[in-house]
C-alpha cells in the first residue's frame, strides 16, 4: 500500500513542475500580451489596411524598401497569415524573395508587436521568459531582435532574388 | 425584372458568399444601421430591383425580408436574422459571435461588406445586363427613381450631430471591443493550448532529469558562435527545414528549452539574441507554396520559388547568426 501511495506522489510531483512552469506563463505573460495585443490590433483597424496600399506598391519598385518596408508593413497590418497576400504587388521575379523575406520577419516582430503571430509567440517568447528569470530587462532584446530581424530579412530578400534569377536561366 | 448577386465577405470579413434572388413576395432589403439607408443596402437594391426599407422607421413583416443589411458589433443583430432564417449583411469584421453565435452559418451570414463586395450572381445575369444596355434609357430612370424615394425617405430625418457623433464613437469603441474579441480568442485557441502542451514537457523534462543531459549537450552548443552556426546549418538543410517548419512548433519548442537554460545560467544571456535566429533559420520553409499563392504567383513561380527559397537559407541562415552575434555586443554585460 505504501508502495502504492509512493508511486502515486512521485507521478504527482513529475507534472508539479510542469503546473508551476503554466501558472508563471499564464500570469507573467499572459496579461500583458493580451493588454498589448489588444492595443496595437484596435489602432491598426483605425488606420485600415487600405490606407498603406499605395505607400507599398510604390516601395516594392526599389530593392531595399521591397524586401524591408514593404514585409514590414504587411506584417504588422495584414498579420500571419494575410500578409504574403501584399506579394500581389510584387513583379511576378520577385515573389519567392518577398515571401522569403515576409515570412523571416514573422518572429522578429512578436517583441514588439505580438499581435502580428499570435500563434507563435513563443519563439521569443520562450527565450525572452529565461531572460527575465535572470531579472534582465526585455526591452533591449525585443528592439534588437526587430531591426536585426530587418537587416536578414533584406540580406534573404536580396540572395533569394539572386539564387531564383539563376534557377530560371 | 429581379436579378440575382452574390455577396462575398470583405478582407476581414467572415461568412458568406451568399447568393441571393428576390422574389415577388420577398424582395425589401432592410437595413438596420442606425438610421436611413446605408450605400451597401442602395447597391443591393439597386442591382437586384429589390425595395430598401429603412429597419429604424418602417417596420415590415420578416416574409418580406430578402436580406437584412446590419452594423452590429457583435452581440445581438449579427445573429437575430440568421436565427430567423433570413440573409444577414453584417458591414462589421464580426464572425460567429454573440449569443446567438450557432445561428449564424456561412450559408446566411456574412461579414465587413463593402459596396465592392457585391457582384452580379453569374454570367448569364452579367451577359443580360449588358444586353439591357440597349434599353439603358429606361434603366437609368428606373435607377435615379429609386434615388429620388432613398432622397425622400432620407429627407425630413437628416442625422444631427449628436446622432453622428453617435454614430462615430459607437464605430471607434466596436473597433476596440473587435480587437479584444480577438485577442481572448488567440490566447485560447493558440497561446494557453501551446502553454498548456510545452510546461507539461518541461516539467517532465525538469522533473524526471532529463534536464540535466539537455543542459550537458546543448547549452554548450547554445553558448558557442561555431554551435549556433552549426544549428542554423542543420536547420536550414532543404531536406529537413519543411519538416521543422509547420506552425514553428520545433522552434518555439526548442526556444523554451533554451529559455530555460538561460533562465539558470547554463546559456550566457548576450547569446540569447543570436539563438533567436540559429533555431528558426527553418521559418516558414514548409509554407511557400501556400504563401507564394496567398502572392498571387504563377504555377511555374511557385516550382521554382520553393527550392530557390530552400537552397537560400543555407547561405542566409548562417549569416543571420553572424550579425545576431555581432549585434549581440554590449547586451546584458
Amino acid at each position: 500500500m505504501e508502495i502504492i501511495a509512493a508511486l502515486a506522489n512521485s507521478f504527482i510531483e513529475l507534472f508539479k513542475a510542469g503546473a508551476a512552469t503554466f501558472v508563471s506563463w499564464v500570469t507573467g505573460i499572459i496579461p500583458l500580451v493580451i493588454v498589448l495585443m489588444t492595443a496595437v490590433s484596435a489602432v491598426i483597424k483605425l488606420i485600415g489596411e487600405d490606407k498603406v496600399y499605395s505607400m507599398a506598391k510604390t516601395a516594392t519598385k526599389y530593392t531595399i524598401t521591397r524586401y524591408t518596408i514593404v514585409p514590414i508593413l504587411a506584417v504588422i497590418f495584414l498579420a500571419n497569415p494575410m500578409c504574403y497576400s501584399f506579394g500581389r504587388f510584387v513583379e511576378e521575379k520577385y515573389k519567392p524573395a518577398f515571401y522569403d523575406a515576409t515570412v523571416s520577419f514573422l518572429h522578429p516582430v512578436t517583441g514588439l508587436f505580438p499581435h502580428a503571430n499570435g500563434g507563435e509567440l513563443f519563439v521569443y517568447m520562450g527565450i525572452a521568459t529565461g531572460i527575465s528569470n535572470l531579472g534582465l530587462p526585455l526591452g533591449d532584446l525585443a528592439v534588437r531582435y526587430f531591426f536585426v530581424g530587418i537587416v536578414v530579412i533584406l540580406i534573404r530578400g536580396v540572395v533569394t532574388e539572386k539564387i531564383y534569377t539563376m534557377m530560371k536561366k | 425584372m429581379y436579378k440575382s448577386v452574390t455577396i462575398k465577405r470583405g478582407k476581414a470579413g467572415w461568412g458568406g458568399p451568399l447568393t441571393i434572388t428576390p422574389t415577388d413576395s420577398r424582395n425589401k432589403i432592410l437595413c438596420v444601421t442606425g438610421g436611413g439607408i446605408h450605400p451597401v443596402a442602395q447597391k443591393i437594391a439597386e442591382m437586384t430591383g429589390g425595395i430598401p426599407v429603412d429597419g429604424f422607421s418602417t417596420g415590415i413583416p420578416d416574409e418580406e425580408v430578402m436580406v437584412a443589411v446590419v452594423n452590429c458589433g457583435g452581440t445581438a443583430r449579427c445573429g437575430v436574422y440568421p436565427k430567423k432564417k433570413i440573409f444577414t449583411v453584417n458591414l462589421t469584421a464580426v464572425g460567429k459571435s454573440g449569443p446567438l453565435a450557432q445561428f449564424m452559418t456561412e450559408d446566411i451570414y456574412v461579414s465587413d461588406v463593402t459596396e465592392d463586395c457585391i457582384t452580379f450572381a453569374d454570367v448569364e445575369a452579367v451577359t443580360a445586363s449588358v444586353k439591357q444596355v440597349e434599353t439603358i434609357a429606361s434603366q437609368a430612370k428606373t435607377k435615379a427613381q429609386a434615388r429620388e424615394e432613398l432622397a425622400k425617405m432620407n429627407a425630413g430625418k437628416k442625422k444631427n450631430i449628436i446622432t453622428r457623433i453617435g454614430i462615430g464613437v459607437g464605430s471607434v469603441v466596436n473597433k476596440f471591443y473587435q480587437a479584444g474579441r480577438e485577442t481572448i480568442d488567440m490566447v485560447i485557441k493558440n497561446i494557453l493550448p501551446f502553454m498548456a502542451f510545452v510546461s507539461m514537457i518541461l516539467g517532465i523534462i525538469s522533473a524526471s532529469g532529463i534536464g540535466n543531459i539537455i543542459a550537458k549537450t546543448l547549452s554548450p552548443l547554445a553558448s558557442t558562435l561555431p554551435g549556433m552556426i552549426g544549428i542554423s546549418i542543420v536547420c536550414a538543410l532543404p531536406f529537413i527545414s519543411p519538416v521543422l517548419g509547420p506552425g514553428a512548433v520545433i522552434a518555439q519548442v526548442v526556444g523554451s528549452l533554451l529559455g530555460v537554460e538561460i533562465g539558470l545560467g547554463h546559456i550566457p544571456p548576450q547569446y540569447a539574441l543570436p539563438a533567436l535566429f540559429a533555431i528558426n533559420a527553418q521559418v516558414g520553409a514548409d509554407f511557400v507554396p501556400v504563401g507564394l499563392s496567398l502572392g498571387e504567383a504563377e504555377p511555374e513561380t511557385i516550382e521554382l520559388g520553393v527550392p530557390a527559397v530552400l537552397y537560400s537559407r543555407l547561405i542566409t541562415g548562417p549569416v543571420a547568426v553572424i550579425i545576431a552575434y555581432i549585434s549581440s555586443m554590449g547586451l546584458y554585460s
